[in-house]
């Protein structure tokens, strides 16, 4: 009976520890993250319905670390010729009109003691997708991935041709290492 | 005597080096470094029952738990434009062309710019006076935008006005001076601006009573009256040392400070290149300057000394041309063996020798006109066809303007890029001037000595916000144009004086239409104005065609009665001399200059070239003078002349002349702003004086000097080689054997070649390096605890006797060893060796245990005791948002408990990398340039991959005097260095 008592506590003790360390493994990951935007701008809408490339608004992704929030001019490339007029798009014509900038909710967050340049990814040929998930299909934006490091070098590792699992890379130490294409030093990102 | 390259030198403990850093390391041998400078926490206390350390412990698992219930990260906004452009795309960084305004030598720059912010200047690499590089105090400027005590607008009798009351009370009190009969003046620094020239001219014709004085704190009129006798014009040379075979300097600091370092850096490492021609470098001074430091072969000669050195060469000159009438006198005390040497060495290769003198003395800047002439430099080396218009001060026009002022003769004042109530010889009685006139306008950026007694302060911009143009050497143009919108309130100088004039242009307006008067038809390329503008712009740099005849007039300057004046000056001097009677010898710091940045942190911080002191200056006396007076390093002592009396510290300074006290200038401001009031002593008084007695106080002030900070513990680590072993046949290398595995190697492999005969030890790099990696400002007590966060720093070391030692600068940062002995003890992996062969740095990996510090013998590694961004402790620059403003996006600001060191410049790779990927093409050798590397004028740091055997790099790294430092602890570095050389002045 003692034994028992003593066994459901270290049970209990394990799976409390267990629960407190997956809880600390979570810690400043916010997949799933889907905050209520200013204006219910639907992605589902322009990128799914209207096909529109996302580097039209996003075109700073080819250039710069960030791939950047249009600016509302860019709304108004077409929405100045669309007679098409909801509540939503009121609040973008108001903005406009008073020269107010909207601020959006940004949803994808690096630490700050992380490099991250979309450019090069783009460039790179990685589709948005990958890292942002159907983004064509969502009305209201949410975090996809959870960001983290290994999920990174997840795909670094495949793009590197390296072995991500541990079996894996016993099997290709034994073979000859490619040259590889996505970074895999600490200094590709942390500077 | 020096350092050579073997191995077996290691020295015993107690036992003197061959090369030293400090007088005590000479003195009584190496002794072990204490290891906690500071001692270690709680040492020779009783352990308290309740420590700090027992309550953290404690707390660590509640406040996890209760952490975690709560952990939710702050709402981030993503905020655009409402207006989109493709000249701004937030994270792209733009360079923008543009003339630096640090002082009047007018560097060209190019400007980085990320997302509207200035964050770093840069050298104009198509600048054919300055090349790409830059000095430390253009590197700093950037921070000075971003001043916290820049005014916010325009004040009135000390209150907040508006610039239409400025303008209106400002008109009232100009036309009120008309009819008075007394007169407007205008008092300013030199302008190298043609364009504000011109409107200074136009301001001329329209008040008669107008005048306008140029007063330089430092001032070099001198040269200017002497070149006015000679050859009637004047003027300063434009100097050209890279034509030179043999350069002798007299107290001319040309590689710190004197009239245009860049420039003439540059040249004098194109001429001292030991592979190619290598000229000879006399220099005679009292203080050990950077140039001095760099000498072949320098003669500590005492200020009054100095011209008996002048006329004694002349006297040999003269007899070698065959010219008569260099008067009789007695030699000076400097071997007359040595001056034959040099006098031969200069006539061998006359027309390619070059004499400078930075002497404020008319006389002495007359013989050595005469000396440049006798050896034919003049049009050679000495260019008065296209002169330098970089200082244009004149002494007795600002002394008489002092005097009008006392006699009530001056209504209106207008003051611009000025401080006379700090740096004129008798600030009292300037601000006392002052008082008597009318009306005192300053268009000083802050409250400062002389603006805070002005009735209006009509802030200018920051260069950086302004446009302009200038004309450092004549013919030689450069533009300046605002790289960010005004931040406060300010006007630019040239708006106000138009609109005082009752101009309704712009400044804009006015430059464009002066280019398009007076440089526009001097040029063929560009068929109409606004395509010349647009590519002048573009490049920051115009070469014309001179405007004038050419040829340069024959020198006809009573050059005898000069030398008989300083014969006649010399021996009353001598007569004079008493023991206890010291010389003393202000100078232009190379941080601080003038005191005009005394403000800015990073400059403050910055160690001096040669004593590598931070924060204040000092009294630099001789090893034997400290000896006779029993002085150690920091005793306070008191300089008294009839005039003026100052306390400060001493530094014992081997290679100072024996009976001369250096004090350096621009120190002591009272009225500047947080980071420079109160540092050091204001010793603009003394300039008026030659001979100082000396007191001890008893004080004490210990310097904040990193010249001990790490010592070498006897290794050979800054080596030296002779030009014979040079040319002497290779011994094949040894490879040392490693106990290490090889490891996988990336596509490149980063590495460096710093080469000690080019670095002059000027320290831009280590303020382009603070700019770059966002490095913080510790002050001055941190600097005491050996705390100063520097990547990158410069060894000075000595060698030889203390009396004139030689001199090594060696830049020492990270050297990115292939087997790091800081990663092998790092328990936590925040450090390894990337595939590309740098060595990097986890921040937030790293959780502070420092053994990697301990376990670095090169001593790069910087720990972050303090969390200098949140600690008003720190209150530099990185404590204040504004001050945020300048830091570096692309490198993370490290917090507190974390290591961090010299990275190469990663995210300049990265960049470089991304530029190529987006070009579609491969890296090539030049597109990574390190902060460091792009600073240097004397490109004495190059950068590139080791992998590719055509790069400069890779060329160095085979070069005959390349070596790794303390390659024999087997940690093979990727940055190494060339070795010193001198060249020795043969004898005849």
């Amino acid at each position: 009976m003692r034994l028992r008592f003593i066994a459901a506590g270290i049970l209990a003790l394990g799976l409390g520890t267990g629960l407190v360390a997956w809880q600390l493994s979570r810690v400043g990951i916010h997949q799933g993250y889907a905050p209520v935007q200013p204006i219910a701008f639907p992605h589902k809408v322009h990128a799914g319905d209207y096909k529109i490339p996302c580097l039209y608004c996003h075109y700073a992704a080819r250039t710069s670390r960030h791939a950047g929030i249009p600016p509302e001019s860019v709304c108004m490339n077409c929405h100045s010729l669309l007679e098409k007029q909801t509540a939503e798009i009121e609040k973008l014509l108001e903005a406009v009109e008073q020269r107010r900038p909207i601020r959006w909710i940004k949803i994808h967050n690096l630490p700050d003691f992380v490099y991250f340049n979309h450019s090069q990814h783009v460039l790179s040929g990685v589709a948005c997708q990958r890292c942002h998930g159907p983004i064509e299909q969502m009305d209201r934006v949410a975090q996809a991935s959870p960001l983290t490091m290994g999920w990174c070098l997840d795909c670094h590792r495949e793009e590197a041709h390296l072995a991500a699992t541990g079996v894996e890379r016993s099997l290709a130490a034994l073979t000859q290492r490619p040259k590889p294409a996505a970074g895999l030093d600490c200094a590709s990102c942390h500077y | 005597m020096s350092c050579k390259s073997s191995k077996d030198e290691f020295i015993q403990i107690g036992e003197a080096p061959a090369s030293w850093k400090s007088l005590a390391e000479l003195r009584s041998g190496l002794r072990p470094t204490a290891e906690f400078p500071g001692g270690l926490p709680g040492e020779g206390q009783a352990r308290p029952a309740n420590t700090r350390r027992d309550f953290l412990s404690l707390m660590g698992f509640s406040l996890a738990a209760a952490g975690l219930a709560g952990c939710r990260a702050p709402v981030q906004y993503a905020v655009p434009t409402v207006a989109g452009t493709d000249q701004l795309i937030p994270g792209v960084a733009n360079f923008y062309a543009t003339t630096c305004g640090g002082c009047p030598s007018s560097c060209s720059l190019l400007v980085k710019q990320r997302d509207g912010r200035p964050i770093k200047i840069e050298g104009n690499a198509q600048s054919t006076l300055f090349g790409g590089g830059t000095c430390a105090t253009g590197q700093a400027t950037v921070l000075s935008l971003y001043d916290g005590e820049r005014l916010r607008g325009p004040l009135w009798k000390g209150k907040p006005a508006t610039w239409q009351e400025i303008d209106q009370r400002v008109g009232e009190s100009l036309r009120a001076a008309q009819g008075s009969g007394r007169a407007i003046v205008l008092l300013s620094g030199t302008i190298t601006s043609p364009s504000t020239r011109e409107m200074i001219a136009e301001w001329r014709k329209r008040y008669p009573n107008f005048r306008h004085v140029v007063y330089d704190a430092v001032s070099y009129d001198a040269m200017r009256a002497a070149n006015l006798e000679g050859f009637g014009r004047a003027v300063i040379p434009h100097y050209a040392f890279d034509g030179a075979r043999v350069i002798v300097g007299m107290e001319a600091d040309f590689l710190g400070t004197w009239l245009s370092p860049v420039e003439f850096a540059r040249q004098y490492a194109q001429s001292r290149r030991p592979e190619r021609g290598f000229a000879l470098h006399v220099q005679f001074e009292s203080g050990l300057s950077v140039t001095g430091s760099n000498a072949d072969v320098r003669v500590p000669v005492a200020p009054s000394e100095l011209g008996a050195v002048a006329v004694a060469l002349l006297r040999r000159i003269a007899a070698k041309a065959g010219v008569a009438g260099v008067p009789e006198g007695p030699e000076p005390a400097v071997e007359a063996r040595k001056l034959d040497d040099v006098a031969e060495q200069l006539w061998r290769h006359r027309g390619a020798s070059l004499v400078v003198s930075g002497v404020q003395d008319q006389s002495m800047q007359l013989v050595v006109n005469a000396l440049n002439a006798f050896l034919g430099n003049i049009g050679t080396t000495v260019d008065l066809a296209l002169p330098s218009l970089q200082r244009a001060g004149d002494g007795q026009a600002m002394a008489a303007l002092v005097d009008q002022m006392h006699r009530g003769e001056i209504h209106t004042l207008l003051l611009h890029g000025v401080n006379p109530g700090y740096d004129y010889v008798d600030s009292a009685r300037f601000l006392a001037g002052m008082e008597k006139v009318a009306l005192a306008v300053s268009f000083s950026d802050r409250r400062d000595e002389t603006s805070s007694r002005a009735g209006a302060i009509c802030p200018d911009h920051h260069f950086l916000e302004a446009w302009g143009d200038a004309e450092p050497v004549e013919s030689h143009f450069s533009l300046a144009q605002p790289v960010i919108a005004p931040l406060f309130d300010t006007r630019a100088m040239q708006d106000s004086l138009l609109n005082w004039s009752g101009s309704d242009t712009g400044y804009y307006t006015w430059l464009r239409e002066y280019w398009r008067k007076n440089l526009f038809p001097r040029q063929k390329e560009a068929p109409d104005f606004d395509a010349f503008w647009d590519r002048s712009l573009e490049a920051g740099v115009v070469t014309l065609a001179p405007a004038g005849p050419p040829g340069t007039p024959p020198f006809h300057g009573a050059w005898a009665a000069a030398a008989g004046a300083i014969v006649e000056a010399r021996r009353q001097a001598l007569a004079a001399r008493r023991d206890d009677r010291y010389e003393v010898k202000l100078y232009e710091s190379v941080a601080l200059r003038d005191g005009r940045h005394a403000n800015n942190p990073w400059l403050q911080e910055l160690p001096d070239p040669i004593t590598k002191v931070t924060w204040g200056n000092f009294a630099a006396v001789s090893p034997q003078l400290a000896r006779k007076l029993g002085l150690t390093e920091g005793d306070v002592v008191s300089l008294r002349a009839a005039q003026a009396q100052l306390q400060l510290p001493v530094a014992i300074q081997p290679g100072q002349e024996g009976r001369t006290i250096s004090v350096a200038l621009g120190y002591g401001r009272k009225l500047v702003g947080k980071a420079g009031q109160d540092v050091g002593v204001n010793a603009y008084p003394l300039m008026a004086t030659r001979d100082v007695t000396l007191q001890k106080t008893g004080r004490r002030d210990e310097l904040a000097s990193t010249q001990t900070h790490f010592s070498m513990e006897g290794r050979p680590i800054a080596l030296e080689t002779t030009l014979e072993e040079l040319h002497q046949p290779e011994e094949a290398p040894e490879a040392a054997a490693t106990l290490w595995a090889a490891r996988p190697e990336g596509e490149h492999s980063w590495g460096m070649a710093i080469d000690m005969n080019a670095c002059t030890g000027c320290s831009a790099c280590v303020i382009a390096c603070q700019a770059e990696n966002n490095v913080p400002v510790v002050g001055k007590d941190q600097v005491r605890r050996t705390r100063i966060m520097h990547w990158m720093r410069i060894d000075h070391y000595y060698s030889g006797a203390e009396e004139n030692p030689a001199s090594v600068h060696q830049p020492m940062m990270c050297v990115h060893c292939g087997n790091a002995p800081c990663e092998t003890v790092c328990p936590v992996l925040a450090t390894t060796t990337s595939s590309e062969g740098l060595n990097q740095q986890v921040y937030n990996r790293c959780i502070g245990t420092r053994y990697c510090a301990n376990n670095c013998p090169y001593k790069v590694r910087r720990f972050n005791f303090y969390n200098y961004t949140q600690n008003p402790d720190f209150d530099f620059n990185m404590e204040s948002p504004l001050g945020r403003m300048v830091l570096n996006p692309d490198v993370v600001v490290r917090s507190r408990g974390v290591m961090e060191k010299c990275s190469l410049c990663v995210q300049r790779i990265q960049w470089a990398k991304n530029s190529a990927l987006q070009g579609k093409r491969e890296l090539a050798d030049g597109d990574i340039r390190t902060a460091c590397q792009q600073a240097c004028p004397s490109e004495a740091i190059v950068f590139g991959d080791l992998k590719n055997p055509a790069s400069r790099a890779s060329q160095l790294h085979r070069n005959r005097r390349f070596y790794r430092v303390l390659e024999e602890l087997g940690t093979r570095p990727n940055v190494g260095h060339l070795k010193k050389v001198r060249n020795p002045l043969e004898t005849a």
